[in-house]
């Protein structure tokens, strides 16, 4: 992935359950550092999806790199940078920890 | 591994995407353009920039594609229809010399 290119990465999740699953979820991003650096155009979280019983869906997330990044002497030896994603079930009335996302 | 759950200062605060959300693909109608992507990924050894006119495609899949959709649980039925992607210039989303390339190439046809 080039800094400053619009890149493009797939997720897949699968509902295993005989019983559609409503969730949402969340994002992280290692080294902590470069998370600064990690825009998100579009994607999949912070929204409820609905999983049908043993539905299995492609999950996109269109992001870039900040051209920043390049630029920082902090991030000279960062050439991995992990984006993952934890889903939460969503239920009714429950509040999630979505810590500083209001 | 769950989310970064430090005692020390430095917190991870996740900020919302800058165009809101996907709808999911639930019928898979751009799973095809999705492949064609992976599988350019897959020969050019994961180089995101040569898998970009791929990437593209796949987007525009989405913009082009309504499908039965609404969000669960607030009294909407399913039958009303929603974009994939909603309509979005493609130079606006990164793809602006691909784009360009694509109508100097025109006039030579």
């Amino acid at each position: 992935v080039v800094p400053g290119e619009t890149a493009l990465a797939f997720y897949k999740a699968k509902n295993p359950t005989d019983k559609p699953v409503i969730g949402i979820s969340t994002y992280n991003v290692v080294p902590f550092e470069a998370g600064q650096y990690f825009n998100k155009i579009q994607c999949f979280c912070f929204e409820e999806q609905r999983l049908n019983p043993q539905e299995e869906v492609d999950m996109p997330v269109f992001f870039y790199i900040d051209p920043e990044f390049a630029e920082d002497p902090k991030m000279a030896k960062v050439d991995l940078i992990t984006l993952s994603y934890t889903f939460f079930e969503a239920k009714e009335g429950h509040k999630l920890p979505l810590p500083g996302y209001q | 591994m769950s989310t970064a759950m430090n005692f020390g200062s430095k917190s991870f605060k996740p900020r919302p995407p800058d165009k809101g959300a996907f709808p999911l693909d639930h019928f898979g109608e751009c799973s095809a353009f999705k492949e064609q992507f992976l599988e350019c990924l897959r020969q050019s050894g994961s180089e995101s920039s040569a898998c970009r006119p791929r990437a593209m495609a796949y987007l525009q899949c989405r913009m082009e594609r309504r499908v039965p959709g609404g969000r669960p649980g607030r009294g909407e039925s399913f039958l009303r229809k929603v974009q994939l992607m909603a309509n979005e210039p493609l130079e606006k989303l990164g793809f602006k010399d691909l784009i360009d390339e694509k109508s100097e190439a025109k006039p030579e046809k």
